[in-house]
Parts: C-alpha cells; sequence; structure tokens
C-alpha cells in the first residue's frame, strides 16, 4: 500500500532568509508517497500544532516528515502531536534545515535543504510504529554492603518510603570494610542501631550475591545465607562495598614491616585506637605524620591527618609535624580545620621529594627537605603515621563481573559519567555508592548518597516504568546464537533464551535496553532490527543524496 | 548518486550532532558538502553503511562520535574508530586513493571542533585529488 | 566450529579478474559466527569489489545470497536460478562448503574467498583461537582436555620440550601459553598428575585415511 506522507516545513519566524521555501515546497511534492506538503511559520506553537493534526487526520497522513529545526529541540512536541493525531509517535522523521543548513552556511542553500528533506522522506518510508508499554516494578531495594554508605543508603531510602534489604557478608553488620567515617568523628554505632530499628529497612548478615538476573525495577538476586539460596526480585541494586587501605610508609620504603611496627610506625586507624587506651604517662612525645608524598589524591588521608594531628595535640599534647607537599584544602571545612591545626602548634614541613625514612636506635626517623627552610629537617619519632593507600575490596571485582559493571584502572567501579552520571554503572538500575567507586573523602560520600538516592527514587517512586515495546529486536530465526550480541551489549540488556522450537536465541530485554545500536552493528547474521535506524532506514538516507 | 565532492557524516547523537547543531546556533560556517546522518551511537555505524556511502559516491565518509573513555555505552566510540580504519584500508585494497574514511572523538560542546572536522576534510580531499 | 579468515584481496580479485557477473555466496553457519562469511561479510566483500570495478572502470554485476549451510545439497537447490544468472561465484564458506557447492553447480567456476584455518573457539567476542586439529585419534582424556597437537606449537605428546619461557609462555610463540604448563595445571587441580609419568606413544598419523569417509550407525 502506497505511503501517504505529510511533509511540513516550517521557516520558523522567517528565520532562514537563505532557503527559498516555495521552491523546497515543490520539489517535495513531487516526491513517490508524498499526499500533501504544507509550510508554516510555527509548527512548534500551538496554533501550529492544533493546524498539523487537523492536518493529519483530514489527509489521513500515515507517516510525517517535519522540515524545521533541529530534532533535538522539538522532536518530543511532534511526536506527541502525532499521537494526538492518531497516529504511533514513531512515524516521524525530522530534516534539520536551520541549525546544520540554513544557519550554518553562507549564501543559498534551498538545494541541501533540499537534499536533507529527500533523506528524511527515504527514511519515514520505512518507518515502523513502536508501541510504549508500563512496567510495572518493584519498590524494593538492595544494598550490598554494611558499612558507612551502605547504611547511610538504607536510611535514606527507607526515608523517602523504598523497603530496603542490606546484604552484609559478616556475621555482624558494620563489620566489614566501609569508609572509615570515624576518622571523621562520625558514629558507626548510632547509624547501626537507627537501621536495626527502621521498619523498612531489612538486615541479612552473613550473605553473599550468587547471581543475579534481569532488567531496572525487575531483578532477581540469588542470595545464599548460612547455606541456603534464595531468590528474591529487587527494583534497584546499590552496591556500596567500601574500601580498604594498606599502610605505606613512603614510597621508597627502606625497612621491613616488623621492623617498623616495633618502630612505632601506625595507621591512622591505629593512632585512634591509640588515642582512647594511652594515657598522659605512655604518651609518645614526638608523633610525625605523612600526608600526600605517596598518594597525592587522597583527600581522605589529608582530612584524618589534620583530626588526628588535633586530636594528639589535645589529648597528648605531643610534638606533632605533618610532612608533606602539599595540604590539598578543597573539601568543604578543611580549610578551617587546616588552620586550626596551625594555630594548635602543628608543624607542617614541606618538601619537594620524599623523605628517607629509617629505623634508628629502635625509633623511627624521617628525614627530607624542608622547602621554606632550604635545609634538611630530620625528626625522630615515637610514633609515625604512615600513609595508606586506598584499595578497592576483592568483593568489588567479584561483583563487578557478577554484574557485568566495569572497574576503572584503580579497581573501583567506573562511573558512567563523572559529571552527569556519577554514581550509575553502565547497567541501568545499579548503581554505586561511596568508598567503591573510589570516594573516600566522607564529604563526597555524602553527596554520592544523596544522588544514588535521588536516582533510586526516580527510578522506583513512580511504580512503574515506561518502555519501548522491541524497539530494539532479535529475529530467533536469524539468530545463530553466535553470543556475540550478549557479549558486547554494554547494558547487559541481552540473554540467552530457549526459543519454541527448542533452539536458542539472543533475546533483549525491553527494559534494560539502552538503544544504542552495538548490538544490531556488530550482529554477524543481521538478525537484530533496531526500529528508526535499521540498515535499510540508514541506507535510504545515503541513497537519498543528491 | 551523489554530486561529487559530498562528505557522509554519521553524527552520534550525544556528541557529533549536538557539536553540529551548536555550530550553527554560532552561526559558525563550514563547506555546504556536508550531509549529516544522525545515529544513536557511533557504534551503530556499521562497515557496510560507510561502504554503501562510497558505493553512492561519497568522497568522503566521517563518523563522529564521543572523546575517548566519554562513551556513554561503553565502546561504541573505539568500536566505530575501528570500523573506520578497516573501510579505509578496504579502499586502499582495491586502490582507491583518492576518497577516505575517516573518524572524529567530539564534545557535544565543541562546535568549533565540528567545523575544524569538515573543513580539514574538504582539504584533504583536495589534497588527495591534487596528488597525481 | 570451523574457523575461517577472509583472503588477501588480491587473491581474491585474481580469482575472479576474468568475470564479470559474480555471485558472492555466504553460509549461516561457522563462518557467520566466526566474522568471516555470512550475510555481513558477504555485503562488505560484494560493496568492495563493486568499488573496486567502478575506480578501475571495470564493472563488476555482483549478486549477493547466503544459505543457511553450503555444505548440504538440499540447501543449495534455492541457488539454483541466480547461479544460473551468473559468470563465477564466489564463496565465503568453508572448504566443505565450497566443494559442496562446486560439486552441485558443476558447470559454473566457484571459488573460495576465505581460507580455512582451524577448528575452534572464541577466547572473547572477535578473538578465535585453535582448539583442534581433526586428527581422529583424540588424546584429550590423557591431558585433562588440553589438546598437545594443535595447542603446543612443536605437537608433543610427552611435554614439556624443557624451553618453557618465565610465566608460562612457550618457547616458539611468547605470547602463548605452553600448552604443557596448562595440561600439569588441569591435572594437578583434579588430583590426576601421575597422568604425567604416564609414556603416550607417537600418535597414529593415518588414524583418519584422506579422504575420510564416515559411516555412522543406522538409526
Amino acid at each position: 500500500m502506497e505511503a501517504r506522507i505529510g511533509v511540513l516545513i516550517c521557516d520558523c519566524g522567517q528565520g532562514m532568509q537563505n532557503i527559498d521555501f516555495g521552491a523546497l515546497a515543490r520539489q517535495a511534492a513531487d516526491l513517490p508517497g508524498v499526499t500533501s506538503v504544507n509550510l508554516s511559520s510555527d509548527l512548534c506553537l500551538d496554533e501550529g500544532t492544533k493546524k498539523m493534526v487537523s492536518l493529519i487526520k483530514d489527509e489521513n497522513l500515515d507517516r510525517v516528515v517535519i522540515a524545521a529545526c533541529s530534532p533535538d529541540m522539538k522532536e518530543h512536541i511532534f511526536r506527541d502531536m502525532l499521537e494526538k493525531a492518531g497516529l504511533n509517535g514513531n512515524l516521524l522523521s525530522m530534516a534539520n534545515i536551520r541549525e546544520q543548513c540554513s544557519w550554518a552556511h553562507d549564501g543559498e542553500v534551498t538545494d541541501k535543504a533540499a537534499d536533507l528533506l529527500r533523506m528524511a522522506i527515504g527514511r519515514v518510508r520505512l518507518l515502523r510504529p513502536v508501541e510504549h508499554r508500563e512496567f510495572p516494578v518493584s519498590t524494593e531495594v538492595l544494598v550490598v554492603g554494611g558499612g558507612f554508605s551502605a547504611i547511610s543508603t538504607a536510611l535514606r531510602l527507607s526515608g523517602v518510603g523504598l523497603r530496603t534489604t542490606v546484604l552484609e557478608s559478616e556475621p555482624v553488620l558494620g563489620e566489614g570494610a566501609g569508609e572509615k567515617e570515624d576518622l571523621h568523628g562520625l558514629d558507626r554505632g548510632s547509624m547501626i542501631a537507627a537501621a536495626e530499628r527502621d521498619g523498612n529497612i531489612d538486615i541479612l548478615t552473613c550473605a553473599r550475591i550468587a547471581s543475579v538476573e534481569g532488567a531496572p525495577g525487575d531483578f532477581t538476586v540469588t542470595m545464599r545465607t548460612d547455606g541456603t539460596e534464595t531468590a528474591r526480585k529487587f527494583g534497584a541494586i546499590v552496591l556500596a562495598t567500601g574500601f580498604r587501605t594498606e599502610l605505606t610508609p613512603g614510597p621508597d620504603a627502606l625497612i621491613d614491616a616488623r621492623e617498623l611496627c616495633s618502630a612505632g610506625v601506625v595507621s591512622q586507624e591505629q593512632l585512634l585506637g591509640m588515642l582512647s587506651n594511652l594515657g598522659l604517662e605512655a604518651r609518645p612525645a614526638i608523633v610525625g605524620f605523612l600526608l600526600d608524598l605517596a598518594d597525592e589524591n587522597s583527600r581522605f588521608t589529608t582530612l584524618a591527618t589534620l583530626n588526628n594531628a588535633l586530636a594528639v595535640k589535645s589529648r597528648w599534647g605531643s610534638e606533632v609535624y605533618v610532612f608533606c607537599k602539599d595540604v590539598k584544602v578543597d573539601s568543604e571545612g578543611t580549610e578551617r580545620l587546616y588552620r586550626e591545626t596551625r594555630e594548635c602548634g602543628v608543624v607542617f614541613l614541606k618538601c619537594d621529594s620524599a623523605p628517607e625514612v629509617t629505623v634508628d636506635n629502635g625509633k623511627v626517623r624521617v628525614e627530607a627537605r624542608d622547602v621554606f627552610l632550604g635545609d634538611d629537617a630530620a625528626i625522630t619519632c615515637d610514633l609515625l603515621v604512615a600513609e595508606e593507600l586506598p584499595f578497592p575490596v576483592q568483593e568489588t571485582e567479584v561483583l563487578g563481573s557478577m554484574f557485568g559493571v566495569r572497574l576503572d584502572s584503580g579497581g573501583f567501579y567506573q562511573d558512567e559519567n563523572v559529571h552527569l552520571y556519577p554514581v550509575d554503572s553502565e547497567r541501568k538500575g545499579v548503581f554505586f555508592v561511596g568508598g567503591c567507586r573510589g570516594n573516600w573523602d566522607i564529604v563526597r560520600v555524602l553527596t554520592d548518597v544523596s544522588s544514588v538516592v535521588t536516582s533510586v527514587c526516580g527510578l522506583l517512586c513512580p511504580g512503574s516504568i515506561q518502555v519501548d515495546v522491541e524497539k530494539v529486536r532479535v529475529d530467533p530465526q536469524k539468530c545463530v546464537a553466535c553470543l556475540t550480541c550478549i557479549r558486547v551489549c554494554p547494558h547487559s540488556a541481552i540473554q540467552l533464551v530457549r526459543v519454541d522450537s527448542g533452539r536458542d536465541a539472543a533475546v533483549i530485554s525491553d527494559l534494560a535496553c539502552d538503544a544504542c545500536g552495538v548490538c544490531a552493528a556488530i550482529c554477524p547474521a543481521k538478525a537484530i532490527e533496531f526500529e528508526g535506524y535499521r540498515d535499510d532506514e540508514i541506507l535510504a538516507q545515503i541513497e537519498a543524496v543528491g | 548518486m551523489m554530486m561529487d565532492g559530498i562528505i557522509v557524516a554519521f553524527c552520534c547523537e550525544r556528541s557529533g550532532y549536538p557539536a553540529a547543531d551548536l555550530a550553527g546556533r554560532l552561526r559558525l560556517h563550514y563547506p555546504e558538502n556536508l550531509r549529516v546522518i544522525r545515529v544513536p551511537c557511533a557504534g551503530r555505524v556499521d562497515v557496510i553503511h560507510i561502504m554503501k556511502a562510497f558505493e553512492m559516491g561519497a568522497s568522503a565518509v566521517v563518523v563522529l562520535g564521543c572523546e575517548e573513555g566519554a562513551c556513554h555505552h561503553m565502546t561504541g566510540n573505539t568500536r566505530a574508530r575501528e570500523r573506520v580504519r578497516y573501510c579505509d584500508t578496504m579502499l586502499r585494497e582495491v586502490g582507491i586513493e583518492k576518497r577516505t574514511a575517516v573518524m572524529v572523538n567530539i564534545s557535544p560542546n565543541a562546535p568549533h571542533k565540528f567545523v575544524t572536522a569538515a573543513v580539514e576534510t574538504s582539504k584533504i580531499l583536495e589534497d588527495l585529488r591534487e596528488a597525481r | 566450529m570451523i574457523i575461517a579468515e577472509r583472503k588477501p584481496m588480491e587473491e581474491i580479485r585474481r580469482e575472479i579478474a576474468p568475470y564479470k557477473k559474480i555471485l558472492v555466496a555466504g553460509c549461516g553457519t561457522c563462518v557467520t559466527v566466526c566474522w568471516a562469511g555470512g550475510e555481513k561479510e558477504v555485503g562488505i566483500l560484494a560493496s568492495q569489489l563493486r568499488l573496486a570495478g567502478s575506480s578501475e572502470g571495470k564493472e563488476v554485476v555482483t549478486l549477493e545470497a547466503t544459505v543457511e549451510r553450503q555444505c548440504e545439497k538440499e540447501m543449495l537447490a534455492e541457488l539454483r536460478d541466480k547461479v544460473e544468472g551468473v559468470d563465477a561465484v564466489l564463496s565465503l564458506a568453508c572448504g566443505a562448503g565450497v566443494q559442496t557447492m562446486a560439486g552441485f553447480f558443476e558447470d559454473k567456476p566457484v571459488f573460495p574467498a576465505v581460507n580455512t584455518t582451524f577448528i575452534g573457539m572464541p577466547e572473547k567476542e572477535g578473538l578465535w583461537v585453535e582448539m583442534c586439529g581433526a586428527c581422529g585419534d583424540c588424546y584429550l582424556d590423557r591431558t585433562g582436555g588440553v589438546c598437545p597437537v594443535v595447542r603446543c606449537a612443536k605437537g608433543l605428546l610427552n611435554g614439556p620440550c624443557g624451553g618453557t619461557r618465565k610465566g608460562g609462555k612457550c618457547e616458539i610463540n611468547p605470547d602463548e601459553d605452553c600448552a604443557w604448563v596448562v595440561i600439569y595445571r588441569r591435572l594437578e587441580k583434579q588430583g590426576r598428575l601421575d597422568l604425567m609419568r604416564e609414556y603416550c606413544a607417537p600418535k597414529n598419523a593415518r588414524a583418519v585415511k584422506r579422504p575420510g569417509r564416515i559411516h555412522a550407525a543406522k538409526a
């Protein structure tokens, strides 16, 4: 059946003076399948859209081409308008004759505009309708981990009315890796107590994930607790497995670990322990800190050092020296903290190269060239708080491959986009927060938690997700089950499924699919059709170029 | 068949396409012989699309995708780059020297880079014609 | 499955040089899965040949077709009309497919566009590795499921050769694992290291009499 194409050309309030719209309209009218051509100056405004809807109905058009501004501007309005007129919103193709034609070139551009219009018409002939459907979603959230970020997230999610399950792998909540919030004076105990009391939060201990399947709003997670496996449904999953640190006495460690310990080299956490247990009699007289010499980027160590240096001064009154390259104060409140620490009498030695750390008579000696003194400074410390390098916990990698989400070069979860989607993974509905994604600065962890709660809420709170039905679809007859699309899909949206004839074929989940087309391009059997961007639809545009 | 000198530009909707729009909004001008085909990701562009563009007479094919590491679909841009390189090799394999396939990585807010890509590709074509 | 790789372009063009109208024929089984000769590759090769033809002023007309399996005579019948209308056939199937086509359409020259290389599997998407040499005398029971005939560069049956490099890599091919290291670790995991001490007699090189012919038991 011959298509009935309606061509609507808009001159955007006469904003395109270098196109002869009359000539353009005449050329369009001559093309096969074009039933009506209409010129307008205000297609996107109320008046314009109303006229369009009437036109579609009156002329019984079955698909529409709009030559106007960029689709990025008003395509959604025009799709709605098609729906209002009784047509599927997908049966629209736009020709960008404004931003990418009239405004981009000097002089007369009617010929190029005609080309772009022909390309859009060539494509519109082949477009097929795509239906939308509302999928009901599970509003339960799974939080994997039991540290600060995990519990904060659970409490906030519960606060917006979402039932949350916290999966802790240790026997007691909070025992495993977290974000070392005690170094920032935050109290884990009260948070855990609040979570345990919360009726909306379900805490599972000694629990691990065995497998995960499904799509956002509809994940099935199989959990192993006490040797039994249970499968549960969740709408969204938040990975909050924390991080761990390793002590590094300096970039060129000249002494072995045991010597270090006996010589009094400790971690920040060990220092905290000593502060609460050692009284003034047993206090170390001289305490040294190594700050950003091995790892320039650690906000965690900066805050911990400043806080703990103050604590040492106030509790023990010891002499405190901090060896550093710079003190990075970009976290909120850090500059004030630094000033306070200086005013308290803590001495900061700015070194331009790594200090030498040796053991001298059973005590640790730090020697470095101070930039301001212009001379070497050597301090023999009774206690040296060494730098710690952050590392991901083993769980991060295990869960990463189970969930099909990427790790960055440091082994932490790779966010989708550091500015736009900082807590999203490439798998819709799976998020990460806190230390496991490389954020050890407690202020950033708190921001992460807010971001995750907003994202999860946005996804689940409406109670359903609207999806395009079979926008990208595998033809099971053509599929040779080579598993290529399953392996390459960046959003873990494709699975191998037994189809009715007893063979296996790939099936794409409408919920999880992000409509990128990577699978359609790579399928060696040409079995995947991506509505709107099928091979023939792309080729029709190429063929139409004059 | 296409007019002589046409450059077919496959533009990813998250990078090349918005960059081209921005160039227009800023009234930055570039050669008229560019024809943009919008794709959801550079990774949607397949070898056959590029080959067919050449068969239909394109002098050059440019694929514009996101900057390295910034592809929303992880490796769409790297796949596109590999395919573009393969197409260019295939042209040389059959002795076609005066046409070219090029990959450009671009941010959505880089209209000048879009203009440069258009202008430079036109220049490359001119140079290829002059050689011989 | 069978892994193949496209022949160098000069070879393909040399094969079909005397002919004007060519059927570019793909196969929907092994060569589709290993990205060498499916519908996709047929389209690309045909396009490349047409471009070559028009750039040299020597027009090449191509027809394109892909059948489910080129090595099944029944499945070739559908190509009759197309084959009739061309001067030659360029097949992207493995050797078995090319020969079945050539035997079915005896009066038309049928040329191979791919080199059939080995029996293998995908180590990851796009990377195929050799697993089996079709020797007809399988020793995989003795080596924990790792074939020394094709995975050891020297094909040793009582390896390793003593030249294994650091990291368990092959002396000949430093990018590849030493197959005997892989075998050892596999047997170690299964607690069957005693097999390493068992002497493996040389293989019967004529276990499969060429040309091979198997008569399966009647159903």
